[in-house]
């Protein structure tokens, strides 16, 4: 009977291509947008834990709290020490040293005198040592738009908008204005060694980068720093594992007395990014579920019209003396085949879209000039292998339940008049 | 029931329900039934055949009276004894043929044996011997729509046939087909009803049916009005 039904379907082509077209689109369109979504927000929070949150974070319980507003006189002293203990602790992951900080950039003019100010947004990283990771971390070479990375003590990378706002070159002096970690006035000058753009408002707002030790000196926090960030060496953040290492440290190392005792946060505690990874995670059950429900309604659609087709064939059958149960059951079973083969072609057609998407992203960042939030220019997507099912079930699935809602008229049906309408 | 009777109906009255009132479709009607006859129900439209050849497939049940059927009370039948009784022993030819389209002829007979358990090559020979019966081994691989309305009024015969049944039912066989046709379709089941010792029953207004009967039970109103037998029926 199978083999028969697998005949009729193949044969058939109203009968099977339209609801073969339908499923394969909404399951493309499902493992595609499943891929593209994660592959957006993964970047996203890849970017996040890269330029200001680490997969964990540690700070001083009190600048844990006042974060936001990056109170020097509350950062971590004694860091070497602190990284050498967390390397030892924790040799999976990665750990750098961070000072971020407010400030005030002064450009002079050849008098000395000054030509223009802007807020900076200072951000101190091992920017110089040879074996540094950070600047592949930031991205920085490709971010540079004039000059070079900075390659000695004493300079620094400013925003490109700033250097075109104020008229910097390459090789200008720039002072840097603020506090020391005292609250004394803090005034440093920095030769621009090159100007920085990444496409994102948040980054590019009056951004400077300088090495962890010429602002360590200039804030008066010798082996002082705002924030010890760790990564995972060899995986992609994953919040069990972080929340599980966090856990740990914490017991050991924070203690509830003690505002300057070490406190580690994880990613999804910092900025937000618990709502982003929950929305994450939510948005694709979301669409799973809108298209189970959009599809079967679609499906059920369709298979009324075939059973209106199809009216004289189980008519046919009936009187055959096939039973309306079996009927009914082959009608499922047409659906099982046809979901499956949809489902198959859909899946094959989003991942290949996906694995494409995967290796080359596309670029927006032509529209996102302003953007607000750290997200990525470059869209891309990621196969995952969730993805192998996401569409595929649920296409199956709308597939038998838009079928078994169009079938059940076959219950419904009289045999007794049969010969009338078989004889139309 | 008498030896050799395969139907056997006794004081069948069918009512249908139109509006507050009822519609008597059958009206009483007595009638036996012998295995091998090759008879027609004949008389207008709304006398009631098809009501009749409803109720003897099994399709529908009696209001009241009694119908069996090889043994088997048609009141007293579940859908699933009732669908097995079709499928075991009745067959049926309707007007306009029903083959499925997308299916070639051998498919189309070989469907009717599908929900019997039987070997692929009991089914294989079965199917190759109803079509032989018909003469049309030589169009197994052709699809409905290739095939002349006789040819596929041939088909449907091979359809019911092939599983053997006792009964064949068959509801204006010949509306559709032209005279040649007709009569070509009308001996071949003659032959088969010879042959295989097959009940045939048909409804039928069509004097060329009329010729091939042995019995013919005219309906008026739901209601007998002449039973006879031709002795000199065509062959």
């Amino acid at each position: 009977m199978i083999r028969f039904l697998l005949k009729g379907i193949l044969r058939d082509r109203s009968r099977s291509l339209l609801p073969v077209i339908v499923v394969a689109l909404g399951v493309f369109l499902t493992v595609f947008m499943s891929g593209w979504f994660q592959g957006i927000m993964g970047d996203m929070i890849d970017m996040t834990a890269r330029f200001s949150s680490g997969h964990v974070k540690i700070m001083t319980r009190a600048y844990a709290e006042n974060s936001d507003q990056a109170p020097l006189d509350l950062a971590l002293l004694d860091v070497a020490e602190l990284t050498g203990q967390l390397n030892e602790e924790y040799p999976d992951m990665e750990w750098v040293s961070r000072i971020r900080s407010g400030g005030l950039l002064d450009v002079p003019d050849e008098n000395g005198e000054t030509r223009g100010q802007g807020p900076a947004m200072v951000t101190a990283i091992d920017l110089v040592s040879p074996d540094s990771k950070e600047v592949d971390r930031l991205n920085l070479s490709d971010a540079i738009v004039k000059g070079e990375l900075p390659d000695q003590l004493g300079e620094t990378l400013i925003s490109n908008d700033f250097a075109e706002k104020f008229e910097v070159s390459v090789g200008d002096k720039v002072t840097l204005f603020g506090s020391t970690m005292y609250g004394s006035m803090m005034f440093y000058t920095f030769t621009v060694s090159g100007t920085i753009r990444f496409g994102n408002t948040l980054l590019d707002r009056g951004a400077i980068f300088i090495d962890i030790k010429d602002a360590q000196l200039a804030m008066d926090m010798e082996d002082g720093a705002t924030e010890i960030l760790g990564y995972f060496k060899n995986q992609p953040y994953i919040d069990e594992e972080a929340m599980a290492l966090a856990t740990s440290y914490n017991e050991k190392y924070s203690l509830e007395e003690d505002e300057f005792s070490p406190k580690m946060i994880r990613l999804a505690e910092a900025a937000g990014m618990a709502d982003y990874l929950a929305i994450a995670e939510n948005m694709v059950s979301m669409m799973v579920f809108i298209f189970i429900i959009a599809m079967s309604i679609v499906l059920w659609n369709t298979g009324l019209l075939g059973g209106l087709r199809r009216y004289s064939e189980f008519g046919v059958r009936l009187a055959l003396g096939e039973e309306k149960k079996h009927i009914y059951r082959t009608t499922l079973l047409e659906a099982l085949l046809i979901g499956i083969i949809g489902s198959t072609v859909g899946t094959i057609f989003g991942l290949a879209l996906s694995y494409r998407l995967q290796a080359h992203g596309i670029d927006f960042s032509g529209m996102m000039d302003n953007l607000g939030v750290m997200m990525p220019t470059v869209f891309r997507a990621v196969v995952t292998p969730s993805m192998y099912v996401v569409g595929f079930i649920p296409g199956v699935l709308a597939t038998v339940f838009g079928s078994a809602l169009a079938g059940y008229a076959i219950y419904k049906r009289k045999t007794a008049r049969l010969f009338h309408e078989l004889e139309v | 029931m008498k030896n050799g009777t395969i139907i056997s109906i006794d004081k069948l009255i069918k009512q249908f329900p139109v509006g507050k009132s009822k519609f008597t479709a059958l009206n009483g009607l007595t009638l036996n039934i012998e295995r091998g006859e090759f008879m027609g129900l004949v008389g207008p439209s709304g006398s009631g055949k098809t009501t009749l050849l409803n109720i003897i497939g099994s399709l529908d049940t009696p209001s009241m009276g009694t119908v069996t059927v090889l043994d088997q009370s048609i009141s007293s039948l579940s859908h699933k004894q009732s669908s097995r009784l079709r499928n075991r022993h009745i067959g049926f030819i309707f007007q306009t043929y029903n083959l499925l389209p997308v299916y070639t002829v051998y498919e189309n007979v070989e469907f009717a044996l599908l929900l019997q358990k039987l070997s692929a090559s009991a089914r294989k020979k079965a199917v190759m011997d109803a079509l032989e019966w018909v003469g049309l081994t030589d169009k197994i691989k052709s699809k409905p729509a290739m095939l002349s309305g006789g040819e596929c009024q041939r088909v449907a015969i091979a359809r019911s046939m092939v599983k053997r049944p006792d009964i064949v039912l068959a509801d204006e066989p010949t509306a559709n087909l032209d005279s040649k046709n007709s009569h070509h379709i009308l001996q071949t089941m003659k032959k088969l009803n010879k042959e295989l010792n097959t009940t045939f029953i048909f409804a039928t207004h069509d004097e060329k049916v009329m010729q091939y009967l042995n019995r013919k039970v005219s309906l008026e109103d739901g209601q007998i009005v002449k039973d006879e037998v031709i002795e000199n029926s065509k062959n």
